[in-house]
């Protein structure tokens, strides 16, 4: 007899004394049909259109299906579509439904439902909202056949469809996609593999997702958001905890099975236990950033800009998130994502080689640069952001900048970034952030790249000729052209530092050695998954 | 002593009502904006300024102040920004293991830390009063995260006796309930049992002191008579407001231990609404916290009665 069965024992007796008995422990059979996952971040809330956030586009790819979706190849592939053709002159877009696809509530998929569903993303989305100014008219035409009239053509139709950066057109019922894009949707039925258990829905605790039996999966192999996406378990739980710590515990105690994005000073404890397999998550990584706000002084200047760039270590940056584990992280000089087509480092000469501080506090002086307070927003709750602004407090020290350090969190770094007000007076200088790969592959989800003034992310830049390449790319006919067109692109937003690149790094996913069938992706695919007791 | 608890419940509400108008007041005046959380990075001015609309935090202050405060009075405590869910469903899932882990630490505390008190004055100045007072001095110092972690170390991940998170609730049964329970609840109670220890310890030694305790002696009564029987009852007043207190001492620790330990309790619930500055679960979680602490005052209060004679309202 072990202790935890005396422990049990002595327990057992003082609760039948006060619950007249014993229930069994939750424990059963079907342990091994239930995967348990511990997400990057809280399921909060749960409509994909509404919420823009990683994690519920992450969950609901589980529970809304695409018209096309995006394969490992990073090109579009048909998903809930059958067939479509576009007019010669690219205007007119004609698709049609596979047969057989159903809601979980039973009703079959219609064109209808398709209709509401685009309006109300392209309502939200980026590259939906360069549609809808281009739409002449949606409508369904019989049940399975809808159509897109434009009034000018859209080349990156098909990629628009079947993108994965948030939001994704997911496609709901027509009663729930009637919902004013920016209202919360309160029902959660959709066509994808896996079922919304919304009744076991703990938010900031737990979300659980079912088997949906009538899912029609594609006959091809699956392939990210692409395929068959074959779901081998019953259930899907996802657990949250706040605590890295106590998620590499569970994960080696056996209590979770798979641990979305371990935090790199845990993976070496995690690599150690012979139950657990650690890899790289997703291969199109993240890049560090942080932005200088080009609307005032001493940033409105592209010298001081050119400087700060012409004296970062993007080394020091990488190191300082994903620590001495040089396979996480890669230099950066461009702003197109390592090892996809696109990825160019024309222009990047400014990032490379050894920094040179005396010339960069030359540029910095010509400037106009003078000793004014730079304030610097730094997000202590994001270990990313934090771990960059303590880089960046020192390298604007060594440059000579009076620095104002604003450590705070990130709720607070969201609400005062969008502040256009001088930096004294509730305003900013820099504030520091990241993003994910997936949206930097190509200018059309990147929105950080976008140098239209006023239009622009935070730090609102200028730079006409980062914006000319955006648009060549946009009307780029294959990809020869659009590769030519990011290179001009990359040159122009580095000479006008649009923002700075702190580097390329990755990050690990682990799980249990009695899962099998994860795959590398931007996002977790419980497709393909499965697991032994 | 019934018209004297009405009258206490009663002064309960211009309490409560300074206490939500200062909640709302500080969240109103708080950096930081949930329409700009949940427009995201692609989101416009207009995108951002249409969800503020939508939501109602363009309003005037008052007008927010005025709305927030009719609802309450109805019994409804808004819905939450982000889930769309009501703030008492939110409440109400979280209220189960909060509560039991707060029963299940003050259940522990009492047990062991009045029993540590009284031997530590029975012993005063011998080497087990020492080495309680020195693990007194250690629950203090070490910090409830600290505290968890290494019971969680040692007792989940090496001896595998203990899950290491999580929370079942009791429908589910006692032990798969309790044993999710007992490395929170010795975490969280540490500094707790330190401080009721100490304060049992200071008391005793100066009740042990008195008259009474002299002549039950020398009437020839056992020591556990003397100490639990005519010492404990006549030191209780003062433990008991400790325990009292202390209660705020738990709320606050609780966040702590429901973070280590995964536990979907109210203090998850309180960092991630603040977090994400989900302004109804925030005004909902402190007015049920202050409404809580109001009422286990109370409850000392009649306590006192039950071990005082002599005190009476």
């Amino acid at each position: 007899m072990d202790r935890r069965t005396v422990l049990k024992g002595l327990a057992g007796a003082g609760g039948l004394a006060l619950t007249g008995g014993l229930s069994a422990p939750a424990l059963s059979q079907g342990a091994a049909r239930t995967l348990r996952f511990v997400p990057q971040a809280n399921l909060a809330n749960f409509d994909p259109i509404w919420g823009t956030q990683y994690v519920v586009r992450n969950a609901a790819a589980m529970v809304w299906d695409t018209l096309y979706g995006i394969d490992s190849s990073l090109q579009p592939q048909r998903q809930m579509v059958e067939s479509e053709e576009v007019t010669d002159d690219g205007t007119t877009w004609t698709f049609r439904l596979r047969p057989g696809l159903k809601f979980h509530d039973g009703e079959p998929v219609l064109s209808k439902d398709v209709v509401a569903s685009l309006s109300r993303w392209a309502a939200r989305d980026p590259m939906g909202l360069m549609i809808k100014a281009l739409q002449q008219e949606l409508t369904a035409v019989d049940d399975r056949t809808f159509k897109w009239v434009l009034k000018q053509p859209y080349p990156k139709m098909l990629y628009a469809l079947a993108k994965n950066n948030s939001p994704c057109s997911f496609i709901m019922p027509e009663r729930i996609a009637q919902t004013d894009p920016f209202k919360q949707i309160t029902d959660y039925v959709g066509s994808g593999p896996m079922k919304f258990a919304k009744g076991e829905w703990v938010p900031g605790a737990k979300a659980v997702f079912e088997k949906f039996a009538d899912y029609v999966p594609r006959q091809e192999k699956a392939s990210w958001l692409a395929g068959g996406k074959q779901i081998l378990v019953d259930r899907v739980e996802w657990v949250v905890m706040p605590d890295p710590a106590t998620a590499a515990a569970a994960l080696q105690n056996g209590e979770v099975d798979w641990w979305e994005s371990p935090i790199a000073d845990l993976v070496p404890v995690l690599k150690k236990n012979k139950n657990i397999s650690v890899d790289i998550g997703d291969p199109l990584g993240n890049i560090g950033s942080f932005r200088m706000n080009h609307l005032f002084a001493p940033f409105n200047d592209v010298r001081a800009r050119r400087a700060v760039l012409m004296a970062l270590s993007q080394e020091d940056y990488m190191r300082a998130i994903v620590g001495d584990d040089t396979a996480l992280w890669k230099p950066l000089p461009g702003f197109f994502t390592p090892n996809t087509p696109l990825y160019s480092e024309a222009g990047g000469e400014i990032l490379k080689g050894k920094r040179d501080f005396d010339a960069a506090k030359k540029l910095l002086a010509e400037s106009g640069y003078s000793g004014q307070p730079v304030t610097c927003l730094v997000a202590q709750d994001q270990p990313i952001t934090k771990a960059q602004g303590d880089v960046t407090a020192d390298l604007l020290k060594k440059l000579g900048m009076n620095v104002d350090f604003v450590a705070t969190d990130w709720g607070t770094v969201g609400s005062r970034r969008a502040q256009k007000t001088p930096p004294g007076q509730g305003g900013w200088n820099m504030f520091h952030t990241w993003h994910a790969g997936a949206d930097c592959i190509n200018p059309a989800p990147y929105t950080a790249i976008r140098a239209n003034g006023d239009k622009a992310w935070f730090g609102w830049p200028s730079s006409p000729g980062t914006e000319k390449e955006v648009t060549a790319w946009f009307d780029a006919k294959n990809i020869d052209e659009e590769k030519a067109a990011v290179a001009r692109l990359n040159k122009a937003a580095l000479e006008d530092v649009v923002y700075a690149p702190t580097g390329f790094f990755l990050s690990y996913t682990a799980w249990r050695k009695n899962v099998s069938g994860i795959t590398k992706g931007p996002l977790p695919f419980f497709w393909g998954v499965s697991k032994s007791a | 002593m019934l018209s004297y608890i009405l009258r206490r419940i009663v002064a309960t509400l211009p309490v409560m009502a300074i206490v939500a108008l200062f909640v709302f007041s500080l969240l109103y005046i708080a950096p930081g904006d949930p329409a700009v959380v949940i427009a995201g990075d692609q989101a416009s001015p207009e995108d951002v300024e249409r969800i503020r609309q939508s939501l109602g935090l363009d309003r005037p202050f008052l007008v927010q102040f005025g709305s927030w405060v009719w609802r309450i009075l109805h019994g409804d405590l808004g819905t939450s920004i982000f889930t769309n869910l009501p703030v008492s469903a939110l409440i109400g899932q979280r209220l189960g293991p909060t509560l039991s882990l707060m029963m299940v630490t003050l259940l522990l505390t009492i047990v062991v830390a009045v029993p540590l008190g009284v031997v530590a004055a029975w012993k005063a100045g011998s080497l087990i009063d020492r080495v309680i007072m020195g693990f007194a001095v250690f629950g203090f110092s070490l910090p409830v995260f600290v505290v968890g972690y290494m019971l969680a170390y040692v007792f989940a991940l090496e001896l595998e006796w203990l899950p290491v998170q999580g929370y079942t609730p009791l429908a589910q049964g006692f032990w798969p309930w309790l044993e999710n329970l007992i490395l929170p609840a010795i975490a969280l109670g540490c500094v707790y049992i330190a401080l009721i220890a100490r304060i049992t310890r200071a008391t005793m030694l100066e009740v042990l002191q008195q008259d009474y305790i002299r002549t039950a002696r020398a009437k020839g009564l056992g020591q556990g008579g003397i100490l639990f029987v005519h010492a404990l009852k006549n030191a209780a007043v003062p433990i008991v407001t400790v325990i009292g207190i202390g209660i705020a001492l738990l709320i606050g620790g609780a966040v702590v231990t429901e973070s280590v330990f995964a536990i979907p309790g109210l203090g998850r619930l309180t960092i991630d609404a603040i977090l994400r500055r989900d302004y109804p679960v925030i005004q909902g979680i402190v007015l049920l916290f202050s409404f809580v602490y109001v009422l286990v005052n109370l409850m000392i209060d009649v306590i006192y009665t039950l071990v005082d004679p002599r005190i009476r309202y």
